[in-house]
């Protein structure tokens, strides 16, 4: 019966086009083509579900991770502060960040930059990152105020450059900390370009992305980063705000603390004290 | 029975790729990759081993060079840690040996860089026009000759 059936079928295939080329719905007591293959994607899906759910699961169930012995990121998540009224330009944070981190030369991980403003105009410059201080100025307009402001990674909650790391290459650790993984970054350059405050470099070196990390193998052992531990005018601070008492996290609850670039929901982790609305 | 056999040839097909597939994630894919989101997780610990520490902060000096430590701690650039005119604690120690001389920077270029007058510095810094504040040639050593250093004020 099922039989003449689809031979009728095939036979009015002009008159049938209405209703399309049907599967044969049951042969000889078989599955039809159609129906094993919907079978089959079904199976596929389903397994690849229980599969992909089976590693998510085994994945977070694993114990918490160590970056350093007796030291848990669960405990910590760091900001930083500078009050660009205390800074003098001498540049000693650069060259503890060279010295400290082996940065290439002409590359810097933080600089300083001088902003000479006046009614008529504004200037900013930064000779080599500050590294060497800063010269006297000449400035083509009359300026009626001037001031320092160091610049770093702002090691932002919402970060542009690891949205775009096509590799996973660069993430956020629990601590707070925006780090390159340098084993697996593969030098295509996107995170310098999205990074809209100018932090990271391809490094001659390795040819992969390199930025601040915070002095990261300090942090994790107690330590100041290298540029905070030499700022001889406290102008640099970093602060720990899981702890109450921390200086830095009472400055930034009370306080007027600014961030650079607000628009751009970056939510940075680097505040700002006393910052002029020239800077960017 | 055709039917079985075209049953059995297709899971065959299906189950080869399947193992390809996850034979050669694992391959590709890095062993701590996802534990904590998308990044190798093992990277965090390698990063904090990335090197020594460098920098060692005034009290790793004060140890061997406790006058110094003692003069700077009283005098007015007890905020100046020893490293910043001198260099990273890492040029000179090795854990406690001695592994190479400390530079000692006595050119005025040194003090300039904090205490010349240029545009920018906070008003209440103290600074110097050089060439007021000098007489005779801007030479090497010549702030030093009136001025310690570890100590600076008259």
């Amino acid at each position: 019966m099922d039989h003449a059936r689809k031979i009728d079928g095939a036979d009015g295939g002009a008159g049938g086009a209405a209703d399309g080329p049907r599967a044969p719905d049951g042969c000889a007591g078989g599955v039809g083509r159609r129906d094993f293959l919907a079978g089959v994607l079904k199976l596929a899906g389903g397994a690849f579900v229980i599969v992909a759910g089976g590693a998510g699961l085994a994945s977070t169930g694993e114990a918490a991770a160590k970056p350093g012995e007796g030291y848990d990121w669960n405990e910590h998540r760091y900001a930083y502060l500078v009050d660009t009224e205390k800074c003098i330009g001498c540049g000693s944070c650069v060259r503890a960040c060279r010295a400290e981190n082996d940065v290439p030369d002409d590359f810097y991980r933080t600089w300083v930059e001088r902003y000479v403003v006046g009614l008529d105009g504004s200037k900013v410059d930064s000779p080599r990152g500050g590294i060497d201080g800063f010269p006297p100025e000449q400035t083509a307009f009359t300026p009626t105020k001037a001031f320092f402001v160091p610049k770093i990674c702002n090691h932002c909650t919402e970060t542009p450059c690891i949205q775009v790391c096509p590799v996973g290459a660069s993430y956020r650790t629990r601590d707070g900390v925006v780090l390159v993984d340098g084993e697996r970054c593969i030098g295509c350059g996107y995170c310098v370009q999205a990074c809209p405050y100018g932090s990271r470099f391809l490094s001659p070196r390795t040819h992969t992305a390199e930025k601040c990390t915070w002095c990261y193998h300090r942090i994790t052992k107690g330590l100041k980063p290298a540029c905070v531990e030499v700022c001889p005018t406290g102008t640099r601070q970093f602060g720990d705000l899981r702890r109450a008492d921390d200086p830095v996290r009472l400055a930034i609850e009370r306080e007027r603390v600014q961030i650079l670039q607000p628009h751009l929901l970056t939510e940075p982790n680097c505040y700002y004290l006393h910052l002029d609305k020239e800077v960017r | 029975m055709e039917h079985a056999r075209h049953v059995f040839r297709a899971a065959l097909v299906l189950a080869v790729a399947t193992a390809v597939v996850f034979l050669g994630r694992s391959l590709l894919v890095p062993r701590s990759y996802g534990d904590y989101g998308p990044y190798r997780a093992d990277n965090v610990a390698e990063q904090a081993r990335v090197r020594a520490p460098r920098h060692g902060g005034p009290a790793s000096c004060a140890g061997c060079h406790a006058k110094q430590a003692e003069v700077r701690a009283a005098g007015s650039h007890k905020t100046v840690s020893c490293e910043v005119c001198h260099a990273p604690l890492a040029v000179h120690v090795d854990g406690t040996a001695v592994k190479g001389k400390m530079p000692v920077d006595r050119s005025f270029t040194l003090c300039a860089r904090c205490h010349r007058r240029i545009a920018g510095r906070p008003e209440k810094f103290k600074q110097v026009v050089l060439e007021q504040h000098v007489q005779g040639p801007l030479e090497s050593g010549a702030c030093l000759e009136c001025h310690d250093p570890h100590s600076p004020k008259l």
